[in-house]
């Protein structure tokens, strides 16, 4: 284990009574780019200060390249940090913010030129280098304060909600970017996060934390589409759930029975048995919304169900329906093209269908 | 970083320096004023034995008067400053922005001239051949003349601002040289500045579209200002008055320079018990007096903040308990 | 913007009260008759305005000896006094700003208490030390008075100024891998500075401009500009000239003031340059 490129081994951080970090057990590869995704408050901070050296855990210990790393103050570890609100020193120019580590480890001017305006060049800020922090923007900010940690080429780069303080347009383009700069670099990169969207749009594998612990540690796809906990499912996009018992299973499926729903058929990838309690969830773009049944050579062993529009949401790439059936409200997302008005519009308060495959829900077992 | 528990040796370095000077300099010396005050004076200046001698001496009929009078000078000085200063501060705040730094600093800028020499252009100016002088008796001669229809209370009221004589006095013995009424005036004077910035700090930082609510919910200009203007600069006015009341209370040149032998307040007691009679236990037990009379009503108001704060937090918790609870059933 | 035009008025009648004295002062130093302070000679005819206080403090007339003494006994301390102050309340301001402990709580109080204090308590309670301790008075007490009296000043200043200061600087400095000295000196007291220096100037005019504290501590012979001063009745021969020094120092200090700020006009000006 300790062969790997960072490994955090049973690592647990208290503050008071609050254990905000719990036992934690984390392999990093080289060169990756590592998101760890909680809401706030899971302790995914913690973690990252702790890799920073800014919290020392109280138990377990923390190795990069083998070595051991736990003790060693910020200043002498090879780890840089991209602070939430940039923290760029204010007196110094943007030059000077990004020569700062290679002048303390006393590289030769001309090698620090070198260096620096390369790194300017590549976050095409090179015409800037003589403002001062206060006269940039926030996305040049971060930008800076992303190139004044890369500069002397650390073993890891930590980003701490490095695009929280943006709008949504500028972060969407520090995304893209951010993955360039990625790829170029070949540096690995651990980035703390409560968005959903960025993590699973920028890392090789994300880890979603919560209350102190790891729920899950996957690659985005799998994150997405094949939750480990009713958590998991719920904190990464959208989900309906339906609680219930597996009352039969007939080979790969098997039928579950909420309550107060009518029968449903899963995929049964689990091999569960019958008389177990499970959470199924359904992503809402899995599930259509139609004014007709489908017709029966199409739905054969598919989840059909009737339904009453309640509410209409309109979001201009798709459109949201909430769906009463049963004792459930049933969400559906329905894109918009001309392709799917295969039908009359659908409309408040219409009788309808919602239906899904079998193999579009995922059970998560009930604790 | 912040808030940091734990001390260590980094925490001893960075506070020893300052800790022992002030330790050394002002904690040390009042525990030895304080001392002072529990023994008895010698002839040729001295300190003499252990005794209570001091603090019966204090008894004189005199001093009682002398801090009454302190602390009423105190009050009059600390009431006319806030009131010229809280329209000052409205006045700048609501000014476009270059302007106020403008005018900020010029309320500032008489402080670049010495303190000294400012009340030494007042009491030019006060002297019975200066011309204010002859402007302050026309107006007790207008003032007697023209208030003698008032009411009662209201002539005593003007009779103690200073501003009428109330027909006892000749109105050409009355001269503001000398008296308690150029004390006040100069104290307002030297004072006002200190009342002025607290109020104007808090009032820069006030949201002004209040008033503009106010106005639009029908509320007249006076209401707006007394209700939501005041509340909202509170706390600068608190430490308005505190900036204000704490240096009258000790104040001494001017008096001295100003008061004549009318207003001799505790800070010209105790420089005379210490300076001219060297007698030091008397000085020191003046002092203590002193501290006392600032320490107590700050102390309270420590209190009654402390308290206030603890309260509202209470209530705020039991609140958002509240909240909770019915909220989590939902 | 609504403007009320009471409280406008006020502030011009106030602004007036503030400058009389303040003109009182420019025009007494050009008055003639010492004696009587006054523009008329004895027989009561129009002296005219003389300039001679002012060539008396340029050419160092003797007649001013003393008064030119204690001003730039003055100016020495207060120099001094701020210059320790600066250091001392920068060391206090971190530590209080960093640690959270039971030595910071006696640290804050002690810093605290002589702002809440009358200046002549403070006087009398170092006279006292002094006596107790059999000190003779002289310019050591008075600086020693005047930096304890300023500390609590300076540190209040950079506190503020630390309030607003973002700790993530602090720790970002040390990520990159510089040391505890290394920090202090290249990334926090650069942003400091704004705040040093106005806590020093706060020192350099309450020092320069104390009477009640040094009136206690100065001893017999040692005089700073506002004791000497206070010592003169309105009757000394040579007042006109302090009136005169006066003006001086609030020349200088205008002109210091409006180069500052045209210096910092400029900087701006550059940066938008570049």
């Amino acid at each position: 284990m300790k062969d790997d490129f960072l490994v955090f081994d049973h690592v647990t951080k208290r503050f008071g009574a609050l254990t905000a970090v719990d036992d934690v057990c984390l392999t990093v590869k080289r060169g990756e780019f590592f998101s760890l995704l909680g809401p706030s408050g899971c302790g995914k901070t913690t973690l990252l200060r702790m890799l920073g050296g800014f919290e020392r855990p109280d138990s377990g210990r923390i190795y990069l390249e083998g070595r051991d790393i736990t003790d060693l103050p910020p200043n002498q570890r090879r780890v840089h940090t991209v602070f939430q609100n940039y923290a760029l020193f204010p007196t110094m120019t943007i030059w000077d913010n990004i020569a700062f580590s290679l002048k303390l480890a006393k590289k030769e001017k001309g090698e620090i030129e070198e260096k620096v305006n390369a790194i300017l060049g590549m976050i095409q800020m090179s015409e800037h280098a003589w403002k001062y922090p206060n006269q940039l923007s926030g996305g040049q900010k971060q930008r800076v304060a992303i190139a004044r940690a890369l500069v002397d080429r650390p073993q890891v780069l930590l980003l701490d909600e490095p695009l929280a303080a943006l709008d949504l347009k500028l972060r969407q383009h520090m995304l893209i970017e951010l993955d360039a700069i990625h790829d170029q670099v070949g540096i690995t990169f651990i980035y703390v996060t409560h968005d959903q969207g960025e993590a699973m749009s920028l890392s090789d594998r994300i880890a979603v934390v919560n209350k102190g612990r790891i729920e899950q540690l996957d690659v985005p796809a799998k994150i997405y589409e094949a939750p480990s906990s009713r958590f998991v499912a719920s904190f990464i996009g959208d989900t309906n759930f339906f609680s219930g018992e597996i009352v039969s299973v007939e080979g790969d499926y098997c039928t579950i029975q909420p309550e107060g729903f009518p029968a449903i058929s899963a995929y049964n990838d689990k091999n569960l048995k019958a008389g177990q309690r499970v959470d199924l969830s359904v992503r809402p773009e899995k599930i259509r919304v139609t004014l007709n049944p489908p017709l029966p050579e199409k739905g054969a062993g598919i989840n059909v169900f009737p339904a009453k529009v309640k509410d209409i949401v309109y979001q201009g790439v798709y459109t949201k329906y909430w769906l009463q059936s049963g004792g459930m409200r049933v969400s559906a997302l329905k894109p918009h093209s001309r392709f799917l008005l295969d039908q009359e519009a659908i409309t408040w308060n219409d009788d309808a269908f919602v239906w899904w495959h079998p193999d579009d829900g995922y059970m998560v077992e009930a604790k | 970083m912040n808030g940091r528990k734990s001390s260590g040796k980094a925490e001893w370095l960075t506070t020893m320096p300052s800790l022992a000077w002030l330790a050394l300099f002002f904690a040390v010396p009042s525990v030895i004023v304080l001392a002072f005050t529990f023994h008895g004076h010698t002839a040729n200046g001295g300190v003499g034995e252990w005794s209570l001698s001091t603090w019966r001496e204090l008894v004189d009929p005199d001093y009682p008067t002398i801090v009454w009078k302190t602390v009423r000078i105190s009050f009059e000085v600390t009431f006319w400053s806030i009131i010229l200063a809280l329209p000052c501060a409205y006045a700048i705040a609501r000014m476009p922005k270059r302007w106020r730094s403008v005018v900020a600093g010029a309320i500032m800028l008489p402080f670049w001239t010495s303190f000294v020499v400012r009340v030494f252009a007042w009491k030019t100016l006060l002297h019975p051949d200066g011309w204010l002088q002859a402007c302050y008796l026309t107006w007790l001669k207008v003032c007697d003349w023209s208030f003698g229809w008032l009411p009662g209370f209201l002539q005593r009221f003007l009779v103690w601002t200073g501003f009428a004589t109330a027909g006892h006095v000749d109105p050409s013995l009355a001269t503001i040289l000398d008296s308690e009424t150029a004390v006040v005036l100069v104290s307002v004077y030297t004072f006002l500045p200190f009342a002025i910035m607290p109020i104007y700090t808090a009032a820069e930082k006030f949201d002004f579209s209040l008033l503009e609510a106010a106005r639009d919910l029908g509320a007249t200009n006076f209401y707006s200002f007394r209700k939501i203007f005041l509340p909202g600069v509170r706390q600068g006015v608190v430490s308005a008055v505190l900036m204000v009341f704490i240096p009258v209370i000790g104040s001494y040149v001017i008096p001295q320079m100003l008061g004549g032998t009318e207003c001799i307040l505790i800070g010209n007691k105790i420089f005379m018990r210490a300076m001219q009679n060297r007698n030091i236990p008397h000085a020191s037990a003046l002092a203590t007096l002193m501290a006392v009379t600032v320490l107590v009503p700050m102390g309270a108001a420590m209190w009654w903040k402390r308290r206030q704060e603890a309260r509202d937090r209470r209530k705020l918790d039991v609140r958002t308990n509240r909240l909770m609870t019915s909220g989590g059933a939902s | 913007m609504k403007r009320s035009y009471f409280s406008t008025a006020m502030l011009a009648a106030v602004l007036a009260f503030l400058y009389v004295p303040i003109l009182l002062v420019v025009v007494y130093g050009f008055i003639p008759n010492g004696i009587a302070m006054s523009f008329y000679d004895a027989s009561g005819n129009f002296a005219g305005v003389t300039g001679k206080w002012y060539s008396m403090i340029f050419t160092g007339d003797n007649r001013l000896g003393a008064l030119m003494e204690s001003f730039w006994l003055s100016l020495t301390i207060a120099g001094l006094a701020t210059v320790a102050s600066c250091v001392l309340g920068t060391t206090a301001a971190l530590a209080l700003h960093k640690w959270r402990s039971r030595l910071q709580s006696l640290h804050h109080a002690l810093v605290y208490t002589p702002l809440i204090m009358p200046d002549i308590l403070i006087g009398i309670s170092l006279l006292m030390l002094f006596v107790a301790c059999g000190v003779d008075c002289g310019f050591w007490t008075i600086l020693v008075s005047h930096i304890t009296f300023c500390v609590s000043y300076v540190v209040m200043t950079i506190l503020a100024r630390l309030q607003d200061f973002d700790d993530r600087i602090v720790e970002a400095a040390y990520d990159l891998g510089a040391g505890p000295w290394y920090t202090f000196f290249h990334v926090q007291l650069p942003i400091l500075m704004p705040g040093i220096v106005a806590g020093g100037l706060l020192a350099f005019t309450l020092s320069i401009d104390d009477v009640v504290i040094t009136s206690f501590v100065n001893g017999a012979g040692t005089n700073t500009f506002p004791t000497y001063v206070s010592s003169m009745t309105k009757h000394s021969r040579n007042l006109p000239a302090v009136f005169a020094l006066s003006t001086l120092m609030l020349l200088f200090t205008c002109v210091l003031a409006g180069l500052s700020k045209i210096v910092a006009r400029g900087q701006t000006q550059k940066e938008r340059l570049r």
